[in-house]
């Protein structure tokens, strides 16, 4: 009875707490890490096989020997290519409230 | 009335209205639904979107729109019109239309399919209505700007205790920034470092203030004490207006200002921008967290700290300079913007946020709760100045503030150097992102008209001497008040876009429609009031008195008002006739999300 009246809300309440300042801190930081490694495959793909999306890039000789591994990227890379973007987008995470 | 009573008023009204009514709404009106797929879940690309744990999304959305905004507003309305207007608009603004506009921008992105509020617009008003938002956010950065870069430059003059900590809250924050990115150490460390240097800054500012008082002297020794400028400010005087003098030592604190900022626009945002708002968001998170339960258990530890001090209503229409009018509607609703209603949240709820909802049930408690939260902290802002009542309204505040955080145990000193340290701190982090955001806004505005705009040190610079130009002005409440009616009509316009997606949907509108007009009509009077003034009450009397500054800094005010009531009408007729439409036909929501099985 203790353990379900007493711990586990406890714990559930500390699980949330945890996450809400992960949320408040660490988050942003994470997404941004990801976003500058997303930018970056970005150019790299656009280098090698940009021709998928239209750019007018000769593939280079090792584009096939890539290609395996960059095959699981390359549908959500043309929807993020096409996808039409806001100009404060790239400053989203700095749209802090005022 | 004292602290305890507005903490609880304000406690309830947060449960009233997020249970009672915001739970109805998304229940019977919008009926999100669990099994829904979100864009986060249908395009998930592990970047933009991804879905994410509603509790993390809720911290870092609340991080996101939390800001000076409610800090700053509940200042200034409390001192114009006393603290029970101001309590009123906090509570029933965010009741009734704060928490519905903010989560109902994320509604409106999840629901199609992740796109942005222009992207919305666009689609269901017009193209024309993606072109006046891109108006407001401009105008809307560069009166934030002046105003920001205004008050700080004020404040940091009047309170050389503070320099120490905002000197190395700009060097951890660099610090921080190496310390992540390229020493890859981990955000626990690396916070204790510089948020415990930063802090412990702070705290010893009181020992450094007689050296930075002499540098501001010597900076004024410089023109023998004459002033740089001399301008008519209509709040000096108990707000009869007198002549003002701006410094050599206060222009050197605007350039200061302005230089980092121009820094945190060119540098890679994880250089500086991000970590210096970390940095700087923890000092003001601490600030604000002890003051807020230091505000609730006052009463009973310090009950000296927690009985209001200035009058509950100052009258309908203060007194602001021989010419100036100040009625309580609308301004009031325009000085008092975030904490209330923001259009800026939907902004950015509309883009980061909804890309992240993992499931339809996150939508209401990140995104109204994020706004309850945020009201929160106006509130206690307004307790803090409430209760303060010394000297200038900033001053006021962290007197009040620092009253508050003495609870715990801090000597009164130091605790108002935290206050005055906090406040400066949020308010300087963000300007630098409101310049780093301006900068792209010129660059993809007139970058393909003007190719030099292109160039970001063009752009930054560009943006930099505007805001200086507006600082010079010295009436930085028409600029905090415009710089809130831009941002009511970006509200406005998120409404209006719910209102019409919603009837295009079949749904019912009428939550979202009825604020909207309010907000609306409110805003355009404000504008047309604030330019009023600016004319009657700056511009002429300066004009008179042959100040040049003052009068082009003024000008251009009233110019920046007029276009955006022009927008406003704008709006208005796109608006209506879209909303027209659609109440006859709905139309067919583009790409209906399949159900998760």
């Amino acid at each position: 009875m203790v353990k379900s009246l007493i711990i586990e809300p406890l714990s559930r309440g500390w699980e949330i707490l945890r996450q809400f300042m992960y949320g408040l801190t660490g988050h942003e930081f994470a997404r941004h890490a990801l976003e500058m490694r997303r930018d970056r495959e970005s150019i790299f793909m656009l280098i090698t096989i940009g021709d998928l999306v239209g750019v007018p890039v000769l593939p280079p000789v090792y584009s096939l020997r890539l290609l395996p591994h960059v095959l699981p990227r390359i549908s959500a890379w043309k929807r993020q290519m096409a996808r039409p973007k806001e100009l404060w987008e790239k400053e989203a995470h700095g749209l802090h409230g005022v | 009335m004292n602290t305890l009573s507005a903490v609880i008023l304000g406690a309830l009204t947060v449960y009233l209205a997020y249970t009672r009514y915001a739970r109805r709404i998304d229940r019977n009106v919008i009926q999100s639904d669990p099994k829904r797929a979100t864009p986060a879940t249908l395009y998930m690309d592990g970047v933009d979107f991804m879905p994410t744990n509603r509790n993390i999304l809720f911290g870092y959305h609340f991080k996101s729109i939390a800001a000076a905004g409610p800090i700053v507003g509940a200042i200034v309305a409390a001192t114009l019109w006393g603290w029970l207007p101001a309590l009123i608009w906090l509570v029933l603004g965010v009741a009734f239309i704060g928490w519905a506009s903010d989560y109902s921008a994320i509604v409106l992105s999840v629901r199609n399919e992740g796109n942005s509020l222009s992207a919305v617009a666009h689609r269901l008003v017009s193209p024309r209505t993606r072109t006046v938002l891109f108006l407001f956010i401009f105008f809307y950065l560069l009166l934030i700007a002046g105003a920001f870069v205004g008050i700080m430059a004020t404040v940091l003059e009047s309170q050389p205790k503070t320099h120490l900590g905002i000197i190395l809250l700009v060097f951890m924050g660099l610090l921080l920034g190496q310390m992540l990115y390229r020493w890859r150490m981990g955000l626990v460390a690396a916070t204790v470092v510089t948020v415990g240097i930063t802090l412990l800054a702070i705290l010893a500012g009181p020992l450094t203030e007689g050296a930075f008082k002499g540098l501001n002297a010597a900076f004024n020794d410089m023109t023998a004490g004459a002033p740089l400028v001399t301008y008519f400010d209509p709040t000096l005087a108990n707000f009869k207006g007198a002549e003002a003098k701006i410094m050599p030592s206060l222009l050197f604190w605007a350039v200061a200002i302005c230089i980092f900022c121009y820094a945190g626009s060119v540098l890679p945002i994880w250089r500086m921008a991000q970590p210096v708002v970390y940095v700087g968001f923890w000092i003001t998170a601490l600030a604000m967290l002890l003051g807020l339960l230091g505000a609730a258990l006052g009463t009973f530890i310090k009950p000296e700290i927690a009985q209001f001090q200035i009058p509950a209503f100052k009258g309908w229409n203060p007194q602001l300079g021989p010419a100036g009018i100040m009625p309580l509607w609308p301004m009031l609703f325009v000085t008092i913007a975030c904490g209330a209603i923001s259009g800026w949240h939907a902004l950015f709820g509309s883009v980061g946020t909804a890309r992240q909802i993992e499931n339809e049930a996150d939508m209401l408690p990140v995104g109204a709760g994020s706004m309850f939260t945020e009201f929160l902290l106006g509130l206690l802002a307004l307790l803090a100045v409430s209760v303060g009542a010394k000297g200038s309204p900033v001053a006021a505040f962290a007197t009040g503030l620092g009253g508050f955080i003495s609870v715990w145990g801090v000597p009164l000193e130091h605790a108002a150097s935290l206050a005055f340290a906090a406040f400066i701190v949020i308010v300087l982090v963000v300007t630098q992102l409101i310049f780093r955001v301006m900068r792209v806004t010129l660059t993809e505005w007139l970058g393909e008209v003007v190719p030099p705009f292109r160039n970001q040190h063009v752009a930054s610079l560009i943006s930099v001497a505007l805001a200086i130009l507006l600082v010079l002005t010295g009436t930085w409440i028409y600029l905090w008040q415009l710089f809130g009616a831009a941002n009511q009509l970006m509200a406005a316009l998120s409404l209006l876009l719910v209102t019409v997606w919603l009837a295009s949907v079949g749904k019912s509108w009428v939550y979202a429609g009825i604020p909207m007009v309010f907000m609306y009509v409110t805003t355009v009077a404000s504008i047309l009031v604030t330019a009023y003034n600016l004319y009657f009450n700056v511009y002429q009397p300066n004009l008179e008195a042959g100040r040049v500054l003052p009068v082009m800094g003024s000008g251009l005010m009233v110019l920046v008002a007029l276009l955006l009531v022009v927008a406003a009408l704008f709006i208005a007729i796109d608006g209506w006739r879209a909303f027209s439409k659609y109440l006859g036909q709905p139309a067919p929501a583009p790409g209906a999300a399949a159900a998760r099985s």
